[in-house]
């Protein structure tokens, strides 16, 4: 080592005294700008940041009951049994006939898998309450991420030539390639018409053959009725398989339906019924599309299916669009075949890339400005090693971030820009005083070394305990409640990170690169 | 330049009339910027609205309304939609909710399968290429959409949805009415509606609850249901299976994912009823015959009466107390201020039926004054979770202060000097709340004080109280070590240390321009600026005359 005989008091000189002539000190400076950068790149990327929101909804059917049975045999007796759950914030019972719905909701940041199964808990050992002839409780949990599609797609077909169904059978074959794209979580149709067969009954026919709805009910269950096959031996012990074909193929077999026997001649459901292979008539629900065409204007409005994708917790939101996108280029040419368009009507990851690139230039264009600012006060080389210490501190951050599991979301970055403004500081104070100790007459003789580390450790412990003091300040932040608590959590998270970097890189950083950088004046200005 | 600060700093130290001149005004001030806040010149609000590429229209026709008459007003809406130059594509989705997106999840949209409701996605172009925000778009386009599609049929409620700046709310003010009697709930509900119609600044008004609308009641006979050999679920079957119709079998598909249902049910035009009147209704049921046990038809109308009555509504309960929301979103405006009116107009008005008990902080207790029934009117909302938050970072804010308190404690081992930096820290609100006014006289809609803003505030404790301490520390080195003079060790202190305040407050400020035009942060970005702004003052002219008095 050199020949500093300053004794340093404070962490602050001790700091600098070991690293201003290591070696270490490029390979900790380009190791941590490479981590930094490497987490940046890998960590998952959103709009806005994970919330930890739990809660549930119970339905339970009772056919046939009135609102106000509903409430008192199944809402009210549940309600109840579910106040005995620890965490539960609300809970909103909604009585309606037939249906019982009971929501409830958690405080926030409790944990989703317990609360999922304290309210699964719950339901299954009270099932004893509810009244006879209710239907199995269909309990939903609320999963933000799963529940959240990050992309949505909207499937028309370009002529109008494809039937309701067609488009529905296409889009659900695409939905199954997606569905398999990895850390896709759940997809989901909307829109679009199933396959079924009706049975439009003419009510003329039907009273005039003197016929009622029940015996075509029977008439078809009697032949729409599916076994396994059952299966024999011969006597030579091989073993012989016997099937019942299916009665009904087609529309036609279901015409072929004898509902009933009439003075000899049989009566066909065909007879009395229009029978047809179509689509699930009964659904009201129903999704259109218009949007631009190429010269501008609206197209007319379109029948269309909503393919929708969600993520599972943690992944990244622009991978799984854009591996979505590339799914649909694939298909282009079977999309053409079949006269399929498709308008991406959400893109959550477009959004997201959008709004962290945005912070990232102006993260950058921040750090540009502070350092033209320096470079006026201070001197280009002094505002160089402060410019230099940014990245570095934010490399140290990001990658604790990474570490904390931690995603790049509006607010992380936010935390980063409002991080900004106090992390030069450390930096600055240091340079500051080197540069003053520079220009002063008493340290004229003094060994640059010696200088420089005389210089950190002298303004050490002020800047170690106003450094201190913000993280303080932003120690109660972390603990305020609510949505908008967890919503702000990246900054109390980040801040303090950030700012303990910056005062290492400060002490490590500064006196290494100034005494490099730095040169004594020639002339005597003072 | 610092020459003449330390020179200027020297000599106000000398004379007391510049001392308490400088102290008196900082006070002034101070409570003069706190004023803005009560007298609304600034005004709080938790997140302003941000600009986005899309929105939502939620349309709710009264209960009981059918699909077509959705689709009416829906069509009625888009073609309103088309209109506009910056709109890219619009999804309808009728009978069902949108693809589920943050807002949508707390407002209920996944549970909508309803007849009666409808929701809309516009898809805007980039906001970058756009110069409208989204949310001054959405201002100007509701008062057109709702002129023109809302009444159509009546009591019919269209909301526009936009995605919240921060965690989304059920809406901006929601007035939760618990009571005991459904009836006097649903009344109380109709004059709270009311009063927020009168109420400037609130639009996309609705209850919370389903509308009453007449159903036919179809009672069974049970004396000639006996005799005719029939049973009552053979009277419901029938109807369910004519009218609605039911998947009777299903037929397994090698070529679908799904089974494929054989349905049944009437023809349309079968089940087509020509008008609603009771005679119309019993016309279509006679053609509907059912076959007893002993094979004979008998029609459903031999064994049912018909009459009409008035539909269940849905009951709704929290943490099991009966409840109904009135519900109503803000038009560019914050909740608080419209809120307060609208309470105050409750209290004013509500007095010839009820009496009026305040109770907490905002809400009411209600007495019917004929019948003694009870009723509680509360606040929920972006309301409630404003006054939470705010008052969360309020204990944040004080919890800041106390720990800084105590850490200067700990390293001075002087209160009054802990206080200082504590005070001089806490002047930087008079830079926040004047920086807001300044903000919202340069800024075209009004520039809220929001919850960033108070964040910012709190980090501004850290800040300022860090150059009160910069500065002492170098005082005292230069009492001690160097042997000089107080007076003149401050004066010399603070004009070498104004250069690192200065430089770092300028660092701050230039690193908080750009959140400031964000809308998000744009409240944390302007606390920082003027906040750092009133810290450097507060820093080199009130601490070293304060420092001057005590013992270093």
């Amino acid at each position: 080592m050199t020949n500093i005989n300053y004794q340093p008091k404070d962490y602050a000189g001790k700091l600098a005294k070991y690293f201003i002539r290591s070696p270490i000190t490029t390979i900790l400076g380009v190791f941590l700008l490479m981590i930094g950068y490497i987490s940046l790149l890998v960590m998952p990327r959103e709009e806005n940041p994970q919330m930890v929101i739990s809660g549930s909804t119970v339905i339970i059917a009772l056919p046939g009951a009135t609102a106000n049975e509903v409430e008192n045999v199944i809402v009210k007796p549940l309600e109840r049994k579910l106040k005995e759950v620890k965490g539960i914030e609300h809970i909103y019972g909604i009585a309606m006939d037939s249906v019982a719905v009971v929501n409830t909701t958690f405080f926030i940041g409790e944990e989703k898998e317990d609360s999922n199964l304290k309210i699964y808990d719950k339901i299954m050992q009270n099932m004893n309450i509810f009244p006879r002839g209710v239907m199995m409780p269909i309990i939903k949990p609320l999963d933000i991420d799963v529940d959240i599609p990050v992309i949505s797609v909207a499937f028309y077909s370009k002529d109008g030539n494809l039937s309701k169904t067609e488009l529905y059978d296409k889009v659900k074959d695409i939905q199954h390639q997606v569905n398999g794209l990895p850390n896709v979580a759940v997809t989901n149709l909307k829109g679009g018409s199933r396959h079924q067969f009706n049975i439009l009954v003419d009510l003329n026919k039907l009273s005039g053959y003197n016929l009622s709805m029940g015996q075509i009910v029977q008439a078809v269950q009697g032949l729409a009725y599916n076994i396994p096959d059952s299966k024999t031996r011969t006597e030579s012990g091989e073993i012989i398989m016997m099937g019942v074909k299916n009665a009904i193929e087609d529309a036609d077999d279901i015409g072929n339906i004898i509902v009933a026997q009439y003075m000899g001649s049989s009566i066909h459901l065909k007879d009395i019924a229009k029978i047809e292979k179509s689509h699930d008539i009964q659904n009201f629900q129903k999704a259109c599309l218009t949007f631009r065409d190429d010269d501008g204007n609206f197209v007319d409005k379109q029948c269309q299916v909503t393919l929708t994708v969600s993520k599972l917790q943690g992944t990244n939101a622009v991978v799984i669009a854009n591996a979505v996108k590339e799914e649909l280029v694939k298909h282009k040419a079977s999309f053409e075949a079949d006269g399929i368009g498709f308008v991406i009507t959400r893109n959550d990851g477009e959004r997201a890339n959008e709004a962290v690139n945005e912070l990232v230039y102006h993260l950058i264009l921040s750090i540009v400005i502070i350092a033209v600012l320096l470079i006026f006060v201070l001197g280009w080389r002094e505002s160089l090693i402060v410019t230099f210490t940014v990245p570095a501190i934010l490399a140290v951050t990001i990658f604790v971030a990474y570490l904390t599991d931690q995603t790049i979301n509006r607010i992380t970055l936010f935390a980063f820009l409002l991080s900004l403004g106090l992390l030069v500081d450390a930096a600055i104070i240091v340079i500051e005083n080197i540069h003053r100790h520079l220009h002063s007459k008493e340290s004229e003789g003094k060994d640059l070394d010696e200088l420089m580390v005389e210089a950190t450790d002298e303004i050490g412990p002020p800047t170690n305990i106003a450094t201190f003091a913000i993280i303080l300040t932003m120690v109660p932040m972390a603990f305020v409640g609510q949505m908008m608590g967890q919503f702000m959590q990246p900054i109390p998270a980040n801040v303090p990170v950030a700012l303990i970097a910056s005062l290492f890189v400060a002490y490590i950083f500064t006196p290494y690169l100034a005494v490099r950088m730095l040169k004594r004046p020639k002339g005597d200005k003072h | 330049m610092f020459d003449k600060f330390e020179q200027l700093v020297y000599r106000g130290l000398d004379s007391s009339f510049q001392k308490s001149f400088a102290i008196i005004g900082t006070l002034v001030v101070l409570v003069l910027s706190v004023m803005m806040i009560p007298s609304e010149l600034v005004l709080a609000k938790m997140l302003p609205g941000k600009n986005n590429n899309t929105f939502n229209v939620y349309i709710d026709l009264p209960t009981g309304s059918s699909i077509s008459q959705t689709r009416v007003v829906a069509e009625c809406v888009v073609e309103e939609l088309k209109k506009e130059r910056e709109v890219m594509d619009i999804e309808t989705f009728l009978g069902m909710g949108s693809p589920l997106d943050f807002a949508g999840l707390i407002k209920g949209s996944h549970f909508k399968n309803h007849e009666y409701t409808s929701e809309v996605v516009v898809n805007l172009s980039n906001k970058h290429h756009r110069k409208e925000p989204s949310y001054l778009m959405v201002q100007r386009l509701r008062p057109v959409i709702v002129d023109k599609c809302q009444d159509i049929f009546p009591n019919t409620s269209i909301k526009f949805v936009e995605p919240p700046a921060g965690p989304p709310t059920m809406a901006a003010v929601v007035a939760e009415i618990y009571g005991n009697s459904a009836e006097g709930i649903r009344e109380l509900a109709g004059r709270v509606k009311g009063v927020f119609a009168e109420t400037s600044g609130l639009v996309d008004l609705d209850i919370m609850q389903d509308e009453i609308y007449e159903k036919v009641a179809i009672s069974v006979n049970t004396v000639k249901i006996a005799r005719s050999g029939l049973s009552i679920k053979q009277v419901n079957d029938v109807l369910y299976l004519a009218l609605e119709g039911m998947s009777i079998a299903v037929k397994n598909s090698t070529k679908y994912d799904d089974q494929i249902p054989i349905f049944l049910t009437l023809q349309t035009e079968d089940k087509i009823f020509k008008s609603s009147s009771e005679r119309d209704i019993e016309l279509k049921l006679s053609s509907l015959k059912l076959m007893n046990v002993r094979g004979m038809m008998v029609p459903l109308t031999e064994v049912v009466e018909i009459h009409k009555v008035k539909s269940n509504p849905m009951i709704v309960s929290k943490n099991l107390h009966e409840m109904t929301s009135v519900v109503a979103e803000t038009d560019m405006v914050s909740q608080v201020y419209p809120l307060l009116d609208a309470r105050q107009n409750i209290i004013d008005n509500f007095g010839d039926r009820y009496d009026i008990e305040e109770v907490g902080l905002f809400n009411l207790n209600l007495t019917d004054k004929t019948t003694g029934e009870f009723y509680e009117l509360k606040w929920d909302g972006e309301m409630k979770v404003t006054i939470d938050t705010f008052i969360d970072l309020g204990g944040a804010f004080i919890a800041a202060m106390v720990l800084i308190f105590l850490l200067m404690v700990i390293y001075y081992r002087s209160f009054k000097l802990s206080g200082i930096v504590l005070f001089g820290s806490f002047l930087s609100i008079i830079g926040v709340i004047v920086g807001h006014y300044i903000m919202d006289i340069f800024t075209q809609d009004t520039f809220f004080l929001t919850a960033t803003s108070l964040i910012g505030f709190i980090a501004l404790i850290g800040i300022s109280s860090r150059n009160s301490l910069l500065l002492i520390d170098f005082t005292k080195a230069l009492m001690y070590e160097n042997g000089m003079e107080k007076r003149a060790a401050i004066a010399y202190a603070t004009a070498t240390r104004a250069k690192p305040i200065f430089l770092t407050a300028v660092a701050i400020i230039l690193a908080s321009t750009l959140l400031a035009s964000d809308a998000v942060f744009g409240g944390l970005g302007v606390s920082l600026i003027f906040g750092t702004v009133s810290a450097v003052v507060a820093s080199l002219v009130v601490v070293p005359i304060m420092i001057n008095r005590v013992k270093l």
